[in-house]
């Protein structure tokens, strides 16, 4: 496939997302295989940017490529719907979402405190980001059956480390947790926060890390012992 | 007795049904074909000959109701949001302390939505991605809900040390359990969950024995 006239980067960068960046304007020269990986990512960031703009149901292929400044053509050589490319953006965000809350839990010193970083990276990304808050909380539930199931897949892939918090417990402790304490906590946090996104409150977000911390790691410590670590720092 | 209109039934022998009470039930049934049409094809797949055609109605009747498919659709979700409403008050009014309330009207909530599927699926799961108008109607749900957990701080040790969303977050844990309940198939067997659901909403609230010891009680009634 020639490479399209119409492909050559037209627009000045805009305040595009960090990690969905474009090529630079002018002439490249680089392999092809990066061009094609790095029009798949602006089209994502174009699809990020239309959905801000006129939510997922109004957004148009054209809006699309505007954005992304490619050719009609080119969006198809990599996506065969609207659909599909709001599935590969929805999949590259939450990727990125995963990595953070990964690290940050990883990196603490015992549970509630690795439970708090991971809520606190999850914020400081999505208020950081807030296209691709809008696109992954809000937009994804809009965005058809497929996407949904996507969702909730992934509010499930969230579950291991509250459930973490079950180990070395009191038998006490245990048998007061039930089978659907996790998705319950995860999914009120989730809830939350996509009703803060929809209210255009997306940049305070990160207010929220006391609350949601404390609310999460009470069933596990006891309200006391969950105050205390929630309202450290 | 207040009952609302759609649910009720002519009684036998008094004919002519008034012309307001027929358009009560045309709009009832209008309404639950959407329902079951949004179950059956997802609410963007649903057309209005859809539901013309499930609610064996001619294509006027429906457009004398309703002037849209969305009109429709926040018709349904309206009248069972304040039905469901309407259900937990009352079942709250008939005990007096605010964790039984919690326990009775959460059950009947549930019970509301085990009896009407496909209106839950409805309000619940396809509410979210039916335009501004309907996520709206449904953070006034939610917001009706966390008025009723609120009056949990009067009753707590921690008062109004708790943290300011915490309402905002157990009725979202709440819809989200329920949710994924109704989108596995089983809004049928969703009051099986009652004592873990109103353990969950009062943990914050009693700490976690005492909501253990409200959850597995069965709330006795008021006096009268």
């Amino acid at each position: 496939v020639a490479p399209d006239p119409a492909d050559e980067p037209v627009e000045q960068a805009a305040d595009y997302p960090p990690e969905l960046a474009r090529l630079p304007p002018g002439r490249h020269g680089l392999p092809r295989e990066f061009v094609a990986h790095n029009q798949r990512e602006r089209l994502i960031a174009g699809l990020a940017e239309a959905i801000a703009e006129n939510g997922y149901t109004g957004t148009t292929i054209a809006h699309i490529t505007r954005n992304a400044a490619v050719s009609r053509r080119t969006f198809y050589e990599h996506f065969a719907s609207k659909d599909e490319c709001f599935v590969a953006a929805y999949d590259t965000v939450m990727e990125q979402l995963r990595e953070r809350v990964g690290e940050a839990f990883d990196g603490a010193a015992d549970w509630p405190h690795a439970v708090k970083a991971g809520i606190a990276a999850m914020l400081r990304f999505l208020a950081a980001e807030p296209h691709l808050a809008r696109l992954c909380m809000v937009e994804a539930l809009v965005a058809g059956p497929v996407v949904v199931e996507r969702y909730d897949a992934a509010i499930q892939s969230f579950v291991p480390y509250f459930q973490s918090g079950r180990e070395g417990r009191s038998p006490e402790v245990l048998a007061r947790l039930s089978p659907t304490t996790e998705e319950a906590l995860i999914g009120g946090m989730m809830s939350l926060i996509s009703r803060r996104i929809i209210a255009g409150r997306a940049g305070e977000l990160e207010t929220l890390l006391p609350d949601l911390a404390e609310f999460t790691l009470t069933p596990y410590l006891g309200s006391d012992e969950a105050a205390e670590v929630a309202r450290e720092g | 007795v207040v009952e609302n209109a759609s649910t009720m039934r002519p009684s036998p022998g008094r004919h002519p049904l008034s012309r307001e009470f027929i358009a009560q039930h045309q709009r009832a049934r209008i309404t639950s074909a959407l329902a079951e049409e949004t179950v059956a094809k997802g609410y963007r797949a649903v057309t209005v000959a859809d539901i013309v055609r499930r609610a064996g109605i001619a294509r006027n009747t429906f457009y004398e109701n309703f002037s849209s498919k969305e009109g429709c659709f926040l018709a349904a979700t309206e009248f069972a949001a304040n039905e469901a409403l309407r259900r937990v008050v009352d079942a709250a009014g008939e005990v007096d302390s605010w964790p039984a309330r919690v326990n009775v009207g959460l059950a009947a909530f549930l019970h509301y939505v085990a009896s009407e599927p496909a209106l839950a699926r409805t309000c619940i799961v396809e509410a979210l991605s039916a335009g501004p108008a309907a996520a709206e109607r449904y953070e006034h749900s939610i917001q009706s809900f966390v008025q009723l957990f609120r009056l949990g701080r009067k009753v707590s040790p921690h008062g109004e040390e708790l943290p300011e969303t915490l309402e905002e977050t157990i009725v979202g844990g709440l819809f989200w359990i329920i949710y994924q309940r109704i989108v596995m198939g089983e809004a049928e067997q969703i009051e099986e969950l009652l004592p873990e659901l109103v353990e969950f909403s009062l943990t914050p609230y009693l700490g976690a024995e005492a909501a253990k010891r409200a959850a597995s009680e069965r709330p006795r009634a008021a006096a009268g």
